[in-house]
Formats: structure tokens, sequence, C-alpha cells
């Protein structure tokens, strides 16, 4: 495991076909945020079939408030994209962020939100396609 | 009286007069010498004259074989129209550069001296272009060390009129219909008129403004000016005009309109190129002034407005607020509070204290959001939970996530002690300071707002008794880095016990207390910004008169 205090801001990119793992580390801050939005978006604007888009925290040296905004941007692209967000290996303090901000339950929220999100799609697509 | 007839090549058939009175040595003189009739024919050449001009024959008409420029010299000259005194005749012959000295003879012959000024015109040539480009070095490190947008154009103008022009006037891009003008004179007082004005009449001024080059001023008629592009007190009428654009970055930064007096040599092609070299220099030193006062007035302008209010005793309760932003300085902070006292004692105020995600601008028009937002939903305060959520439906959008975290606190006065209704969106928990000195944390939870379709939170009611405080803060202060290491948080334990510390103490001397150590545990490093607002309950019944004045002149009397 590397140096948690690392400042070096590093992005990992695992991709199988029904999971896209992203690891985080080093700092996710003002700076770093719009890097981890751009990486994750770009995964999910091919046409994808990810099920799961696992954000693995375990070498996050530190995030601040431009870094949760940054998570909560991501949910929605997720849930939008049909995927399941997880927010892995947590450290301390951002659980502690989550628990204080309560968006902890709706970041990792289970199947029915994105269900829901699908429905209103296939509902908007229907609308659509009747002439 | 037999002359010397020593020439060697090109004796001639008689011995002319001008020999006589300049002797014939000419013919072994190093400049070139010509000898001419008074009918404009060649007569004799020396040996340098021969170089000068090969193929020459003598008895050739003069003016096929030297410019026009000597062979018109020479029939002035015949002709009696050029005197002595007169300034010497000068003119190039293929890419050398000559100075002719005419000497008529009393039949009619000239002899004509060419010297050579070849050297001397380059050197010339030289001196003005280092000149030129000395006064552009001046032009830009002048302007450039002011980014006062009016001194600048007064600068600009000013050095336009010394060294370009005897006048000259700087037209400022528009500010609605009126144009600000800067008149210069040479050696004279720069002055500044902002008025409505036809830049049509100034022939090639309309396309300058929009950054299009300059007409030729042989194009312009110095007569058609209008009044207000000659500055007051303009010696004489007005010879000759260059209106030249000022380019900016992108954007054109003005004209300049440069004006010389009918007696004054009118502008050549070369002062024209100059001019345009003087004012692109000026052009960028003046755009990057306006893109400057222009930041600055937006960055005054958000930071008056997002200024935190100084806070006072209301209704009986005492409120103080701190706030230090973050070292930063281009960068308008995300922390804000506020406090809206209650129309009557009765009545709860609201005091609300947050943080909102991100820096600059973005933060900054969020803050003014929610301090407006939560103005017009006052009167609904009496439910915090209702009141977050239509808060956060007005700021919810599809575009971005940034969101902000708050405190709510509503307080009333009832009987010497302050009743609190607390509640948390998303925000650290507000501390509680009692007189035996014990810190509470007051069990608030709830979710941020402005990013999430609904939010949750629970309410918490307290009591302060006389004395005690309740501490609202921002992440800034828990999260202030430095300490022995540099790298440690300032963090809840070490602010837990400075309150402590601060039993008992005034609402003012509370929030100094704890901005002073976070202060000096950051010490010289960055630090987020950092605010904190202290709801105290005052202590009652203590009247403490001192009467040292009254004392303190007993005593000067008694001596």
């Amino acid at each position: 495991m590397t140096d948690l205090h690392s400042d070096e801001f590093v992005l990992t990119v695992l991709r199988d076909p029904l999971t896209l793992t992203v690891r985080v580390s080093g700092e996710l801050d003002y700076d770093t945020s719009d890097d981890l939005l751009r990486a994750v978006v770009e995964q999910l604007t091919e046409p994808c079939a990810f099920r799961d888009v696992r954000l693995d925290f375990r070498d996050l040296g530190y995030i601040d408030s431009t870094g949760l905004s940054a998570l909560l941007m991501i949910h929605r692209r997720t849930s939008a994209a049909g995927a399941l967000l997880h927010l892995d290996h947590r450290p301390e303090f951002l659980e502690r962020m989550l628990t204080m901000t309560n968006v902890l339950d709706h970041l990792t929220a289970g199947g029915h939100r994105e269900e829901a999100v699908e429905a209103e799609q296939d509902d908007g697509a229907t609308e659509a396609g009747v002439p | 009286m037999p002359p010397l007839v020593a020439v060697s090549r090109g004796i001639p058939a008689r011995p002319s007069d001008a020999d006589r009175t300049v002797g014939t040595t000419w013919s072994d003189a190093p400049c070139p010498v010509l000898v001419a009739d008074r009918d404009g024919g060649l007569v004799r050449m020396n040996g340098a004259a021969r170089t000068l001009l090969p193929g020459a024959v003598d008895g050739e008409p003069l003016d096929r074989r030297v410019p026009v420029w000597l062979s018109d010299a020479h029939l002035r000259v015949t002709q009696g129209l050029h005197a002595p005194a007169d300034a010497p005749l000068a003119g190039s012959i293929d890419d050398r550069f000559f100075a002719a000295h005419p000497t008529p003879g009393a039949d009619g012959d000239v002899v004509w001296w060419l010297v050579e000024e070849t050297d001397r015109r380059l050197a010339q040539a030289l001196d003005d272009a280092q000149g030129r480009s000395r006064i552009l070095t001046e032009v830009s490190s002048t302007l450039l060390s002011t980014l006062n947008v009016a001194r600048c154009m007064e600068t600009a103008t000013a050095m336009a009129a010394e060294h370009l022009a005897e006048a000259a006037v700087l037209v400022a891009p528009s500010q609605g219909r009126r144009y600000p003008l800067t008149h210069a004179q040479r050696g004279g007082r720069v002055s500044h008129v902002t008025q409505r004005i036809d830049v049509a009449a100034v022939p090639g001024l309309g396309e300058a403004l929009q950054g299009f080059p300059p007409v030729p001023a042989r194009w312009i008629n110095p007569d058609d000016l209008p009044d207000w592009a000659v500055p007051d007190g303009f010696a004489g009428p007005v010879g000759s005009v260059i209106v030249t654009p000022l380019p900016g970055h992108g954007v054109p930064a003005g004209a300049l309109i440069l004006l010389r007096s009918s007696t004054e040599q009118a502008f050549t092609e070369g002062e024209e190129l100059f001019a345009r070299l003087f004012a692109a220099r000026a052009g960028a030193a003046l755009s990057a002034a306006r893109l400057y006062s222009e930041q600055t007035r937006i960055t005054e302008t958000l930071m008056q407005e997002l200024l935190p209010p100084t806070l006072t005793s209301v209704h009986g309760v005492d409120f103080a607020g701190g706030y230090r932003a973050a070292k930063e300085q281009d960068r308008v902070g995300g922390d804000f509070y506020d406090v809206h006292p209650a129309a009557h004692p009765s009545q709860e105020s609201l005091v609300v204290l947050g943080d909102v995600a991100g820096k600059g601008l973005d933060a900054a028009v969020l803050t003014g959001k929610i301090r407006n937002t939560l103005h017009a939903l006052l009167p609904l305060a009496d439910d915090h939970e209702r009141l977050l959520n239509l808060l956060n439906g007005a700021l919810l959008t599809s575009r971005h996530t940034r969101f902000a975290t708050l405190v709510l606190a509503s307080v009333s006065r009832r009987g010497g002690k302050v009743h609190l209704r607390l509640t948390s969106a998303g925000h650290l928990p507000p501390l509680i300071v009692r007189n035996d000195g014990t810190v509470e944390e007051v069990d608030t939870r709830g979710t941020l707002v402005g990013a999430l379709p609904a939010v949750t939170a629970s309410t918490v009611r307290t009591v302060l008794a006389p004395g005690e405080t309740c501490l609202l803060f921002t992440d800034g202060i828990t999260e202030a880095r430095g300490g022995p290491l540099g790298d440690d948080l300032f963090g809840d334990h070490r602010l837990r016990r400075a309150l402590t510390q601060c039993a008992g103490m005034p609402a003012e001397a509370v929030v100094e207390r704890v901005q002073m150590l976070a202060s000096q545990w950051v010490g010289a490093g960055r630090h987020d910004d950092m605010a904190a607002v202290a709801i105290t309950a005052p202590k009652t019944g203590r009247l403490t008169v001192v009467n040292g004045r009254a004392s303190g002149q007993e005593g000067r009397r008694n001596r």
C-alpha cells in the first residue's frame, strides 16, 4: 500500500465487462475533483453495460467539499446510466463527511432508485416513439 | 592667357569661364565634379564623376544622364533662381546619396561638386531608428507600470503629443452614446472630457474605433476636423492629421488622432508607420489596464455583497461573528453568516452560518443565492426542516451538484434565558459552552442542501443560562493545518479545549479567542475561510461603576 500522505493524485481505471473500478489515490479536492468526474463520465458515455461503478478510496489522503460535490455528480451520472455506485474502502474521514452531510445512503442507494430513473427514461422513450 | 590644360581625358575644345573661376585642379578632386553649360549640356566630368555616371559622354544633354533632381537644380541655377544661401541641394544617384554644390561661372557654365553623404545618411537613419525604438520602449515601460485606465490614457496621449505630433486626442471606446476624450498638446496640459461626438466627422475614426487599419494621412482634410478633435488653444490651423487605431487584446482599445499645424512639416509615410507602432504599444497597455480594472470592479462588487455583517446585541441576546478569508486573494470565499433579527422581542431571530462547496465566482454566486432565498423564507423559519427543503428546491439544478452545508439557529430570550432551536444541514454541529466549562456538541443532523432531490434534518432545542454560549463555526477552523509539524489539523479536540477556557466570556471574546488560536495554529501557512458566530446569553445584574476621572481631577486640584 502506498503512503497515505502522498500528495500525488492518481486515478487507476480497471474495466470488467460489468464493473468499472476507479482507484482514487491522493487528495480529492478543488484541483483534482474534475479529473475524477471526467474519468468516470468518459467511461460511461461509451455505450456501456456496466452494472456497477466502484470507487476505491483505500489510498485517499484527503477530501474537501468540492470532492464531495464530484461524488454527488458521479452518482447522478451512474444512476442515469443505470449503474450502481459503490464507495469502497472508505477511510474514516470520508465516512465522517458522508455521515455528517447525510449523503451516504443517497450515494449508495440500492436498486429501486436506479429502476425509477430507468422507468422514467423508458416512459420518455415510449412517449417520444408514439407519433 | 594659356590655361592649364593638364586634364588627361576629355580635353575641352575651349577653356570654360568656370574653369577660370575655380581652376582646373577640380579634375583631380576625389569627389565627382561635372560641368554643364547654360543649355543643360554636359561639358566635362572628372574621373570620379565618370565612375559615378558610367557611359556618360561630353556634350550629352545633362538630363539624360543624371537624376531629375540634379538636372532641375541645374536649370534653376542657370536661371538665377537659386541663391547661394539656400539649403544645399541633395538627392540620390543610384543607391548613393549626394549633396550638390554649384559654382556658376560668368559664361553660364556651372561646375557641380557632388559631395557624398551616403554614410552620414545611414548614420542619421540609424539614429532615428534608435530614437524611435527608445520611444517605443519608454511607451511600454511607462504605460505598463500603471493599471489605472484614466492615468494610462493621459500618459499615452501626452507621449503621443510629445514624440509624434504637436497635439494628440485619444478617443476611448464609447460608454453608451458618449466617448471619453483625452486631449494633450506638446508641453501643455492633458485634459479629459466625456461627450457625445459624431465619430463619422473624422474620416477613418469610425473604422479605427472598430480596429480597422488606419486610412493614409493624405486622405484626411484638416479643414474638415470638428472642434472636439482639436485641443483648445491649438496654435494655428491644422496642417496634417493621422488617425490610427489602438489595437487591444482582441478588442479595440480606442483610436488616436495626431495633429500638426500647417506651419510644421506634414506627416511622412515613415512617421505614419511609427505612429502605428506607437499605437500598438499604447493599445496593449490600455487594454491591459482596462481588463484589470474591470476584474477588480467585479471582485469588489462581489466582496461588498458577500461581506459578513457586523453583529451586535439583538433583543437581549449577544451575537458576535468573525470571518477570516482564505489567503488566496483572487478567490472569493465560500463561508457566510447572517443574523435576521426578529420584528418583536417575543419572536425568534434567525442565525445562519454556512459553507458553500467550491471557490471563486461559482461559490460567490451560490452564496448570494442562499442568503437571498433564506431572507425571503424567514416567515417560515418556525419549521427548520421545511425551510431547508424549500431552500434545497430553490438551489437544485441539473447543471451541477454544488452544495452548501449550513446551521440554522432560531433564538429568543425568555426570562433571562436564551432559548435555541438548532438544525444542522450537513454542517458541523454547534458546540455549547456551559458555565462550568463543559462543552457539549448539539446532536443535530441533516442533509446538505442544493444537490439531492429532498433533504431531511433534525432540530434540537436547548436553553442557555446567562453567561453560556453556543458557537456555530465552519470547518476552516477545525481543518486549519499547522501546529508544530506544520501538517496537523487544529481539530475538534483543540477547539473544545479552547472553548472550555471560554466559559462565562462574552460572545465577542469567545469568537476572538477561537479565531486567534486557529490563526496561531496555521501560522504563516495557507488556510481556508474561517467563520464563527457566537450566541451568548448575557450575564445580568452586574454593574460596576468606577469614577476614576473624578478622583484624578481632585488630585490635580490638590496639587
